[in-house]
């Protein structure tokens, strides 16, 4: 996949439509995200392993107001970049999306509910796919022990704000996990369990599955259990999927949030 | 527009982070995490993420600042230089080279740390170079030396997710090395029991299967205690004290006077919580002791660091994976200002002064007329207090801030104060350069090339992602063009590789280590003595550094101040996971410094009641030294009778009050324990 995609940007960078290619790029045996301005620098093009491309894109666009880029997008990062877009912190019209499916270890390691893009440019996606239920076993708890869970879990808690940070849907330049008028500043493990049940409620109808959370912390708090609940809470009383359908208007979604 | 990402190694704790550093146009734009760097995994501490904020501070300093009648002017490079060269010459030509004092610094570079030195002892031709691993693990150093051969962390990081029992003492992991305590986290949900022995409820207490609250400063009493019971009941690896050890007896006969009741007595840590942790941590398969300066900064540091080596000797939890003596080193170069002969007994890699040999080896690679001095420099409090006396006429101080990080600061600045010429070589105005004659700016780990050596004596790159700001300049350059000042032609470098070449070249502990192999392995762990050599996971694999382990029999000694009418509590120091050392760099970060905006107190509601101070009152705390203001945290974080203060703040600062009494080898204070009072002002903060 990876010749076959290195042949497809480079006839993308030849026709002068983008300034640049958003992808991983391997540096003494290590990927990175970068941004491709020459054709002879993709052969350093990799693909593994997955980093927040979506935070990039972002980035970038901001920092040049008007420059168009393709990106190497999966199907966590598509869905991230369309979310984005409905709250206007992206615009999808200067993104050419080069789309790559996961391969299944991949898909299942994220526990992905869709692991390829709407389009796949390059690969072929997995025909048949059944993400695990990751919320399963939890829902299976009594009250009682899904508090000590949670105890259990979040006062590992580093306050590292790495999970937000990670996070591509936390974009929020005042963000309410530092308001000490919910959170008590410089506590260790933070309160439990409002620091991180803001987080969670406030990624209802945006998480879109992609795991940087979980992944990005050091404490190995098992976070995509309480995104998957409010996932599905969001389907089941909004019919609302976060990531789906660019057209699909988000419920939670209010001009206030805009910043 | 150039987007690209920077791969660099952490400038705050030991632990050695590996992470990127997001570049837009040549300015830096935030953190990203790399989730290959086998330290870290992707994962970063609340440091770690904001590490740039501070690069970016107002308050940084950009170019040399010059004190004329009381006041600093903007001077020119060239003016600086010449001020110091002139300065030096005089005071060396009237007074020599005892009259100076070099502080390096275990922020900065391996490259750095070699130069500085090599000014010290190459240029200016004394032995009087240190930094402040003098305060942190002057006495690992010292002790893991005597009883091992070598005074480094003897296993590694990642080890550390597959160690089956942990003795973790004096470290508050989670706080001061994030990504090691994480690994603790891991350990234990595989199964590892945790010994946690810390006077504080610290967060790891939570998961700690016994937790002894020892008082402070008995460190000795209950770890002999611990061995005597292993000794007792049998449990000891007879095979590994007979083959790989030697002194056993004498040691022995040391501890058996060590019975779980005296010990009780010393420490109060219940008898029987003593003996559970012993068989627990006997039995163990792997077991591992984690320390750090609740080991350290004791007059009694020496001592507490060889008993740690007497119990991992005495269990055989040496040379093999997930065991060992694991020192955690503070600052992200310490080991490396250590091992790169920032120290006034050694050169670069340990290599005595006092051995002529060694002396002659480097009058020779640097081309000396003079000759270097047989006898050991002054370390960091010696130098000072030589200051004090008029003895020491200068001092160059480069990345430390003795004013909030040395015990007893009253009697800090006394010292700096009385000093004829001080150069302060720092990123910003810190409390310390306000008394300098000549500031310099340096730059930070994203504005220079070099190396860093993390606590697990990993070598790894730091790389240039930014030009430096202003006219600042990099640390080595400034190192180099100084002693060219002052005549030397043996400071020339194209760049810090050059530099690490010529250390490769002189250091048998780094012989291997070359920018070309960084680049390709990512890090080399010392000992790496050649191009060939893989580096070292962990030491003492089959024998020793030394040959045969050690056992120093140790006598428990009470601490230098105890509590009496007069100041009735113990107060203890320590740091917090959202400030680094002496806040230089953290408290300008926005998002750091609004979690913690400021010092506290934490006392124990008992003794809160009974002073009647409520949570986030203003009280006084005083020593024998000193008097602070600053706000309660009235929680059972500390036992009664102690309180403990962060000491970051230089409002509050916790060393006016530390006791600057010294170990007697290592010459480590004791921040750890000192008599105090608190009394209510009546006032909320």
């Amino acid at each position: 996949m990876e010749q076959e995609l290195k042949a497809h940007l480079k006839k993308l960078m030849a026709s002068g439509d983008v300034a640049g290619i958003i992808a991983l790029k391997s540096e003494r045996g290590m990927a990175k995200p970068y941004l491709f301005a020459d054709a002879s620098e993709l052969e350093c093009l990799c693909l593994t392993p997955k980093y927040p491309m979506a935070s990039v894109a972002r980035l970038l666009l901001d920092e040049d107001g008007a420059a168009r880029f393709a990106i190497v997008c999966r199907g966590c990062d598509e869905r991230a970049l369309r979310e984005l877009a409905k709250r206007h912190q992206v615009d999808l019209d200067r993104l050419v999306i080069v789309g790559i499916p996961c391969d299944e270890e991949m898909a299942r390691e994220c526990a992905c509910p869709e692991p390829f893009p709407s389009v796949v440019a390059v690969g072929t996606k997995l025909e048949q796919w059944e993400a695990e239920d990751i919320g399963a076993a939890y829902r299976a708890m009594e009250l009682d022990e899904k508090l000590a869970f949670w105890k259990h879990q979040l006062e590992k808690c580093n306050k590292c704000y790495g999970c937000r940070n990670a996070c591509p849907m936390c974009f929020c330049k005042d963000c309410e996990l530092e308001n000490a008028l919910w959170v008590k500043h410089g506590r260790l493990p933070p309160e439990f369990p409002i620091y991180h049940m803001i987080r969670a409620f406030h990624l209802a109808g945006k998480c879109i599955a992609c795991g940087e959370c979980q992944r990005a912390c050091p404490s190995d708090i098992p976070l995509m259990v309480l995104n998957t609940l409010l996932r599905e809470d969001m389907e089941e009383l909004f019919g609302y999927v976060s990531g789906t359908g660019a057209d699909a208007e988000n419920p939670l979604y209010t001009k206030e949030e805009m910043q | 527009m150039k987007y690209d990402n920077i791969l660099t190694t952490c400038p705050f704790c030991g632990c050695g982070c590996k992470y990127y550093i997001q570049v837009v146009d040549g300015v830096a734009k935030s953190v990203l995490p790399c989730k290959e760097d086998p330290i870290s995994e992707g994962h970063l501490c609340i440091k770690g993420w904001n590490a740039i904020d501070f690069v970016y501070s107002k308050e940084r300093l950009t170019t040399p600042l010059i004190k004329e009648n009381g006041a600093f002017r903007e001077a020119t490079w060239d003016e600086a230089y010449g001020l110091i060269a002139s300065k030096f010459k005089e005071i060396k030509a009237r007074d020599g080279a005892k009259a100076f004092g070099f502080f390096s610094s275990a922020k900065t570079t391996n490259e750095e740390n070699y130069l500085m030195q090599k000014l010290a002892r190459g240029v200016i031709v004394t032995n009087n170079v240190d930094h402040c691993a003098r305060l942190c693990h002057a006495s690992t150093v010292a002790g893991l030396a005597a009883s091992f051969g070598s005074g480094a962390m003897t296993n590694s990081i990642p080890e550390v997710e597959d160690v089956d029992c942990f003795l973790i003492t004096g470290s508050n992991t989670t706080e001061q090395h994030p990504l090691i305590g994480s690994r603790i986290y891991k350990a234990k949900e595989k199964g590892a029991k945790v010994i946690l022995v810390d006077p504080r409820s610290i967060q790891l207490a939570s998961i700690a299967d016994i937790h002894l609250r020892q008082k402070p400063g008995t460190d000795v009493a209950w770890l002999n205690g611990l061995m005597h019971v292993i000794i007792k009941e049998g449990i000891a690896d007879e095979e590994f004290i007979e083959q790989r050890t030697e002194n056993y007896g004498e040691f022995k006969a040391e501890v058996m006077k060590y019975t779980p009741e005296r010990v009780e007595e010393i420490t109060g840590i219940p008898k029987a919580d003593l003996i559970a942790a012993a068989r627990m941590f006997a039995n163990a398969e792997a077991a591992s002791i984690i320390y750090s300066m609740g080991i350290t900064q004791h007059t009694t540091g020496v001592d507490n660091v060889k008993s740690c080596a007497n119990l991992a000797m005495l269990t055989g939890n040496l040379g093999k994976p997930s065991t060992g003596v694991n020192p955690l080193r503070g600052q992200n170069n310490v080991q490396g200002a250590c091992d790169l002969g920032a120290l006034p007994n050694v050169f670069p890699g340990y290599q005595a002064v006092t051995v002529p040999e060694n002396r002659e080896k480097f009058e020779k690679a640097w081309n000396m007329a003079e000759h270097i001095p047989e006898s050991i420099g002054l370390t960091v409090v010696e130098m000072l207090n030589a200051a004090h006396d008029g003895a020491l006429k200068c001092l160059y101080i480069m990345g430390e801030n003795p004013m909030i990080s040395d015990p007893d600061i009253t009697h800090v600045r006394e010292a700096l104060d009385a000093l004829e010429f001080l150069v302060v070589q720092d990123l910003f105005i810190t409390e310390t350069a306000e008394h300098a004659d000549v500031i310099l700016p340096g730059t930070s780990f994203l504005e220079k090339d070099g190396t860093f050596t993390g606590t697990d004596r990993r070598v790894q790159r730091i790389r240039k992602a930014i030009e430096p700001l202003g006219n600042a300049r990099p640390d080595w350059e400034i190192l180099c063009d100084v002693a060219k000042h002052l005549g030397s032609d043996q400071f020339v470098y194209a760049s810090p590789k050059e530099i690490q070449d010529e250390v490769a070249s002189l250091t048998p502990l780094y012989g291997g280590v070359t920018y070309e192999r960084l680049d390709k392995e990512g890090y080399l762990q010392w000992p790496c003595p050649n191009a060939e050599h893989p580096g070292t996971v962990f030491l003492h694999n089959g024998k020793f550094s030394r040959g045969l382990g050690h056992f120093f029999p140790v006598s428990y000694k009470p601490p230098a101040e105890e509590p009496d009418k007069d100041y009735p509590l113990i107060l203890t120091t320590g740091r917090i996971l959202f400030h680094f050392h002496t806040g230089t760099m953290t408290r300008c970060s926005p998002k750091l410094n609004k979690e913690v905006p400021t010092g506290y107190v934490e006392i124990h509601p008992s003794d809160a009641e009974a002073m009647g101070i409520a949570d986030g009152d203003l009280v006084q705390v005083s020593t024998r030294r000193g008097t602070i203001q600053i706000p309660a945290y009235v929680t059972r974080k500390v036992p009664e009778k102690t309180v403990f203060i962060p000491f970051h703040f230089k409002e509050c600062a916790a060393n006016m009050l530390t006791n600057p009494a010294l170990d007697p080898i290592a010459k480590i204070p004791e921040f750890k324990v000192c008599a105090c009072k608190v009394e209510a002002l009546g006032e909320s903060s």
